[in-house]
């Protein structure tokens, strides 16, 4: 009983930090339309970032993430301002394509960059624990946690209440609505694709401190994101933040009762089911 | 003009045939990976390219024409042909099992639910003992790459005489109606789920051909190597760069993208990789619609060709 | 009319009720579709015309009731086998396969249509020309379909539907949007099809072109049957005036 107790706080735990993960994925493909099989490499050059403000400049993960935000919005604002508008209209294959083709030179670039080393954010508070009762609570992992719900709820007020964001909102179910909120189209579909990388980024230097970061991470990450945006849907980040639990709390418990091997399989044998069994009520949003 | 094309394809399918005996081995095994990945470009081209499907599922029949021969020749002692027709024979049964809910699914739906069908079966490949678990298969060596490049061009001609012959028939009439306004082609009597289903499994014979060849050949095979899903990504890039819904696209793609990324390999090894992610996106936003496409608009409207797709499809 | 055709209707709609999420879109529909008639269908926008297609053609379930084609069921059939019996319809947002030539947009019809088409390609293409002459589109035979204009459009749905050969066919608003030259053209080429032995349901939005080109006249009126019968008994009937005609004039 304990262990279970054990294996759903850390399931939690770790929802929450997949579900930053997926809030930026999931808000690029709903307003968008575009799949971005690049999203876990963004997030791995997050991880890098907050890698090095900290080792470098001594600056704590989490105060940094702010900084990685930023720069990691920046960068998606270019992207999209300068390449990805350019293909906004094209048919689905190349927008995957290009996606690719971006994920590819990324994951080149880390690699180029930082050396194929696992590296890993252990601020002096990594290794401490809260005891409750029978149950550990990691230090580091209560804290990306609750990140990643400030993040999370706040993107969805963001969303709700902001003019940029209800003109984002807009957007998803027409391409020229934008125009009504007064703001052009152009920057509003660079604004949008920069928010979701800047979640990315963060979501990357959430990442450091509780895994390990190579330049290859990013495939798996993109691949978890997607189920995680599809149980949860496009179009409502508090929905995100649940599928986040979900997948965290599935692969917890399918590590501990069915095996290790099989932690990576349940997120997508999950989301396969959920595609099946419930096609018509995920379809609609963005087919 | 039809003539000459005629022509000219068999000299070219002479010429690769004739390889083994003038080109080098480095050159005759460069070609058997260019052979294989044109079969699998034309494979998908079948379910993706004709159908509209954008399959990330093909590295399955891949994976499962190569654990179908490594599995016949390795704990059955059976031969190569025989390991084939069992590789076929997985990876046809997958596209019916899985195929039918899966492709009721559009769009990205559709590709993402491929794209975790084969994560799932990594694993469950994993875990099979007569498989190899995940420490793999060691097939009996055969050192005969004539042979092999022989046979793998033989498979990617048959491939494309069967996409050719598809654009002849019923048959391929509605995969294409399918693709272009799949209500509009179930209200006109066409059977949809038959014939994705269909498809699905006619493109999964070739990629699980190609499978069970690049298997013998390697001799060595596991669970992450024959599922890779990059391989996907691969033949899908292929047919894309060259023209999806073409019958030679795909294959010009192939042998393209191939040659290039060879190049780039030995002129630039660090930054291969790097230069192939940017062909592709510069690809992407310059000729969206592939060389074949390219090739037959750029003596009308010449480097206008690539201004007028920029504007079609930016903001 | 010949009296001895109208005994067995070839199409009978039987109770129909189609809701989506909480909004009733078709709600207890009945009625039926006699051999060789001309059946209008009429009412305002978001009267459930579209949606009464769609069941019929079978590329929406009904929630209730039954569809009955010469006498049998045809409610649990997927919309292929509806289309082999012979049931063929067109799309009010037009839909041709865009990057198909507007010959082999038709000959998908001739191949795939009644009783299962036609299996040779060259056999099929010829009965689309055939079609094209027949509704005056075949000077555009061989451009790609997305290139054709509105009016263009509308007539190629028509040519696609009749390529399939059907015994009952269903206009979802073939006429909207066209001038009055063209109008009356349409008019023609349906009175024409009817003169094949063909049942038309034609679904319109505009009265004036169809009072003249139907045997009966049904309104629709939220998703309900308001009236049914004769054209001008029912153009005249109160309530269909009221709900109708009342609202466009004012």
């Amino acid at each position: 009983m304990d262990l279970l107790a054990q294996i759903l706080i850390n399931g939690i735990l770790l929802g929450g930090l997949y579900a930053v993960m997926a809030l930026g994925l999931a808000l690029v493909w709903g307003v968008l339309n575009i799949v971005n099989l690049a999203h876990g490499a963004f997030i791995m050059l997050g991880g890098y970032l907050s890698w090095h403000l900290y080792t470098y400049l001594g600056i704590d993960p989490f105060l940094g993430l702010p900084i990685t935000a930023v720069v990691m919005f920046g960068l998606g604002y270019c992207l999209q301002r300068g390449v990805l508008n350019l293909i906004v209209r094209a048919p689905m294959f190349n927008t995957l394509l290009i996606t690719f083709g971006l994920e590819v030179v990324l994951t080149y670039l880390a690699q180029m960059a930082f050396s194929a080393d696992f590296r890993t954010i252990n601020p002096s508070y990594a290794g401490s624990n809260i005891a409750l009762g029978p149950v550990v609570i990691p230090m580091a992992r209560l804290m990306a946690f609750g990140v990643a719900v400030v993040l999370t709820v706040g993107m969805w007020l963001f969303l709700l209440h902001s003019r940029l964001g209800r003109a984002i909102r807009a957007t998803a179910q027409n391409l020229v609505a934008a125009r009504l909120y007064g703001v052009e189209p152009r920057h509003l579909y660079a604004m949008t694709f920069g928010i979701g990388i800047g979640l990315a980024g963060a979501a990357g230097g959430l990442y450091g401190t509780v895994s390990q970061i190579d330049p290859y991470i990013g495939a798996t990450l993109t691949a978890k994101s997607f189920a995680i945006a599809i149980i949860g849907g496009l179009d409502n980040p508090l929905g995100v933040l649940v599928g986040g639990l979900v997948l965290g709390i599935i692969e917890s418990l399918t590590v501990l009762y069915i095996g290790a091997t099989f932690g990576d399989v349940a997120s997508f044998g999950v989301l396969v089911l959920v595609l099946i069994v419930r096609p018509s009520g995920l379809l609609g949003k963005t087919a | 003009m039809k003539a000459l094309v005629s022509i000219l394809l068999v000299v070219a399918v002479a010429v690769l045939a004739a390889v083994p005996w003038f080109g080098s081995d480095v050159l005759v095994q460069f070609g058997i990976n260019a052979l294989l990945l044109a079969v699998l470009a034309q494979g998908w081209n079948i379910i993706g390219g004709y159908t509209g499907y954008a399959s990330f599922g093909n590295s399955v029949f891949y994976g499962l024409g190569s654990y179908g021969v490594a599995i016949a020749m390795v704990q059955w002692e059976l031969p190569f042909a025989v390991g084939m027709i069992f590789g076929v024979v997985l990876a046809v049964a997958f596209a019916f099992l899985l195929g039918l809910p899966v492709l009721r699914l559009k769009g990205h739906y559709f590709a993402i639910a491929t794209l975790a069908l084969a994560q799932v079966m990594i694993a469950i490949v994993s875990n099979i003992g007569i498989a190899g678990q995940n420490i793999g298969l060691v097939l009996p060596p055969l050192n005969n790459d004539p042979l092999f490049y022989e046979l793998s061009l033989i498979l990617l001609v048959a491939a494309t005489a069967t996409v050719f012959w598809l654009t002849r028939i019923r048959f391929g009439f509605g995969l294409i109606a399918i693709r272009e306004n799949e209500e509009g082609a179930a209200v006109m009597g066409v059977n949809t789920t038959l014939y994705k289903v269909l498809a699905f499994a006619l493109s999964g014979v070739f990629s699980a051909l190609a499978g069970g060849i690049h298997a013998y050949w390697i001799t060595f095979l596991d669970p992450a190597s024959a599922f890779d899903i990059s391989l996907n990504v691969k033949m899908i890039i292929m047919a894309v760069f060259g023209g999806p819904g073409t019958v030679l696209g795909p294959v010009l793609g192939a042998f393209v993208l191939s040659g290039v990324s060879e190049v780039l390999s030995s002129e630039v090894t660090s930054a291969a990789g790097l230069f192939f992610g940017l062909v592709v996106v510069v690809a992407v936003i310059f000729m969206p619609r592939g060389l074949a496409d390219l090739m037959r608009r750029f003596r009308t409207s010449g480097w206008r060709y690539f201004a007028e797709n920029l504007r079609a499809h930016r903001i | 009319m010949n009296a001895i055709l109208e005994i067995t209707p070839i199409l009978e709609i039987t109770n129909v009720t189609r809701r989506f999420a909480g909004l009733v879109a078709v709600n207890d529909v009945s009625f039926t579709l006699k051999q060789g008639e001309i059946l209008g269908v009429i009412g305002p926008n978001g009267a459930g015309k579209t949606t009464l297609v769609s069941l019929i053609s079978g590329t929406l379930p009904p929630t209730l009731g039954d569809i009955a084609f010469e006498g049998h069921s045809i409610v649990k059939l997927p919309a292929y086998q509806r289309a082999r019996l012979g049931i063929g319809r067109t799309f009010q947002i037009m839909r041709p396969f865009p990057g198909l030539s507007v010959l082999d947009n038709v000959a998908v019809g001739a191949l795939f249509g009644h009783g299962g088409g036609e299996s040779e390609l060259a056999k099929a293409r010829e009965q689309a020309r055939e079609q094209l002459r027949f509704v005056g589109l075949e000077k555009f035979s061989d451009q790609r379909a997305d290139e054709l204009g509105g009016p263009s459009r509308k007539r190629l749905e028509l040519a696609k539907a009749l390529a399939m050969q059907p015994k009952v066919l269903l206009c979802d608003e073939v006429m909207a949007g066209l001038n009055h030259v063209e109008i009356d053209e349409v008019i023609d080429v349906l009175k024409r099809v009817r003169e094949r032995g063909i049942s038309i349901l034609v679904i319109e939005h505009v009265i004036k072109a169809i009072k003249s080109l139907s045997d009966r006249l049904l309104v629709l009126h939220h998703g309900e049957k308001i009236a049914d019968g004769e054209p001008d008994t029912v153009l005249s009937n109160p309530q269909v005036v009221e709900a109708y005609l009342g609202r466009k004039r004012a």
